[in-house]
């Protein structure tokens, strides 16, 4: 019987959804429009990528080889598809550089080869730009890849007998000695934003249609009808969880389709997985959005609470910034917020390819945070007052 | 069990911090009558109403409803309770509204939805979005969607405020229909015209009731000619026309 009304709760919040078609298509166009956006920005910086390459290396005669690393690492250079090198001088790449011209500069130094054959160390002088911080960790990646290929071919040259006594073979290693102009080391890109972009707009849109149906609720005296029915308050709660489920999932299937088929990125895990983090999600943002709808007088009000319900955690929730690399005060804050255990099983789920096993930590606090926010709301449910 | 009385209010109180909403009210119905709570704005009819139904729990005394102590949820399903303003979802269909509410209170009888659609003659626009309805047909809609789970009590808080005469006069003849299967209905007003055609009046004044009886005893009581000056002189007699809190 008491499922009975839960369900018939639920048809209703459902019909209501469908009635409204304009929100029904924002809620599943909003996030792909986001996402297509974030995407175009992301994929526009990387072609115009531009490296100054100053070099300054007058090789080093190895065994009776001449030879010059830096010469090499043009070469190398040269060859990479993802950035643009420009040969130039150090006066000419400072210039630039401030300008922001150009996202990054190596230097080699005169006595770069003899350096690295006697000390059998690669260090790469780099200096990045680095405004853009996630620019900067790529390229940071790509030269490390380059001083390696670098290397080998110094290892392809030499033979053995050219190796220094002591030496049980041509190993080096290689370090990148990078400076920052701006910015620092934090990065991340639109694979690592997704999976949280996802929950994010299922926090989001569940969060504002509950906040905004149960506030008409209480205008609209409908919930004092209810009221007057046999319907209990976790009834009604658990009926609107049901429906918003529905449509949560929906959006949340429908966007990361977006984002595998038309954004090209790349998930590990199952989408089954997906679905039980988000639908804990959903809990906890219905029932946030009935709890705080309490607290509303008029719609107007409903979007004041966006920002601090729904931005804050966007920042703070590891949406784009990890919360390791946060300042140490700040980052209880961002343990208090459940999208930030949204995030973390959405991208073990997904990108890791993780069991919820793995995530359970992080399911467990979210599921525990939805306890707390069910019970609250339960009680506000009942006032009928705006 | 039989119970005369549909609904027993006993000597209820109810405090809204330091407004004395109901001061040691009393009243009885009888099955298939129509009892008319008639009083200004303000007097606590509303309250009266939301406390019967078990919106409201009485600070004291005790409100029974078809035998039951309220606020009690089980006996709900046998009441109707139509709200002042149309409480309706806009957005929904006038069928849905109607399937919805009586879907809560147990009742998915289709051909009993569509019974009490054409009760208030909304037939033809069953399945447009009460949002798109006049004033007078969200108001029919809403007394509609109080009727398919057959309920044996009906509380009406102000069912034709903001109607036309002509609506108003349907609405009453709705009521003598209801009255004649045998459903209690407990009509709350502040327009005197109505109170005719109810069986029996209560008059409300600052929460509390200070006369009942037929509209013609009342007129009596009060040796009066219209109900009006009826309730006036009533209300005087009792002191509390400018015995404010």
């Amino acid at each position: 019987m008491s499922n009975n009304r839960t369900q018939i709760l639920a048809q209703r919040v459902i019909q209501q959804m469908l009635a409204d078609r304009r929100t029904l298509a924002l809620i599943v166009i909003v996030p792909m429009i986001l996402l297509s956006f974030l995407g175009i920005l992301i994929r526009h910086d990387q072609a115009k990528l531009v490296v100054a390459y100053i070099n300054n290396d007058e090789g080093f005669s190895l065994a009776g080889n001449e030879i010059n690393l830096g010469d090499r690492l043009e070469t190398l250079l040269a060859d990479i598809d993802e950035f643009n090198t420009e040969i130039m001088t150090a006066e000419e790449a400072r210039l630039k550089l401030d300008d922001g011209d150009i996202d990054a500069a190596i230097t080699v130094p005169e006595d770069f080869t003899a350096n690295v054959a006697s000390t059998r160390k690669l260090a790469l002088a780099v200096e990045f730009e680095g405004s853009n911080p996630m620019l900067s960790e790529r390229l940071e990646k790509l030269f490390e890849r380059l001083a390696l290929q670098s290397i080998n071919t110094l290892a392809a040259t030499g033979t053995p007998t050219t190796v220094p006594v002591g030496a049980d073979s041509m190993e080096f290693e290689t370090a990148i000695d990078a400076t920052y102009l701006h910015g620092g080391k934090d990065y991340d890109t639109l694979d690592y934003m997704a999976p949280a972009l996802v929950g994010f707009f299922v926090f989001f849109f569940t969060f504002l249609l509950t906040c905004i149906s149960f506030l008409r609720e209480r205008m609209n005296g409908t919930l004092e009808r209810l009221q007057a029915t046999p319907i209990r308050s976790y009834e009604i709660i658990l009926g609107y969880m049901l429906g918003f489920l529905v449509f949560g999932l929906a959006q949340g299937a429908i966007t990361l389709l977006f984002t595998v088929y038309a954004l090209k990125i790349h998930y590990a895990g199952n989408l089954l997985n997906m679905f039980i983090v988000e639908g804990l999600l959903v809990a906890v943002s219905v029932n946030l959005g009935v709890l705080l709808s309490t607290f509303a007088q008029n719609e107007f009000q409903v979007l004041q609470f966006l920002p601090l319900v729904v931005v804050s955690q966007g920042l703070l929730g590891g949406v784009i910034w990890q919360i390791e690399d946060m300042p140490k005060w700040i980052q209880p804050i961002s343990y208090l917020m459940p999208l930030t255990y949204g995030n973390q099983a959405l991208r073990g789920v997904m990108i890791k390819g993780e069991s919820l096993l793995n995530v359970g930590d992080s399911l467990l606090i979210i599921t525990l945070m939805a306890a707390i926010v069910i019970v609250l709301a339960s009680r506000t449910a009942g006032r009928t007052k705006i | 069990m039989t119970t005369t009385y549909t609904v027993e209010v006993n000597d209820v109180h109810k405090r809204f911090g330091s407004v004395h909403a109901l001061q040691g009210l009393s009243l009885k119905t009888r099955k298939g009558e129509i009892y008319g709570l008639l009083g200004p704005n303000g007097a606590g009819k509303s309250t009266l109403i939301r406390t019967i139904i078990g919106l409201h729990e009485p600070d004291s005394g005790s409100v029974t409803v078809l035998g039951h102590n309220m606020p009690s949820k089980t006996v709900l399903s046998r009441t109707g309770y139509m709200t002042q303003a149309s409480a309706l979802y806009n957005d929904l269909t006038v069928y849905q509204n109607i399937a919805f509410f009586a879907g809560l209170m147990g009742c998915r009888d289709r051909a009993a939805i569509e019974e009490a659609i054409a009760f208030v003659d909304l037939t033809e626009r069953m399945h447009s979005p009460v949002g798109t309805l006049s004033g007078g047909m969200r108001q029919r809609v809403s007394l509609a969607s109080v009727l398919p789970h057959k309920p044996e009590l009906i509380l009406l808080d102000e069912p034709t405020v903001g109607v036309d005469p002509q609506l108003r006069f349907q609405f009453w003849d709705h009521f003598r229909q209801m009255t004649a299967q045998g459903i209690t209905l407990i009509v709350s007003s502040h327009v005197m015209d109505e109170a005719e055609r109810c069986d029996r009046l209560g008059f409300v004044r600052q929460g509390q009731l200070i006369a009942e009886g037929t509209s013609e005893s009342l007129r009596q009581q009060a040796g009066k000619d219209n109900i009006e000056e009826a309730f006036l002189y009533l209300a005087e007699q009792k002191g509390v026309l400018n015995n404010h809190e």
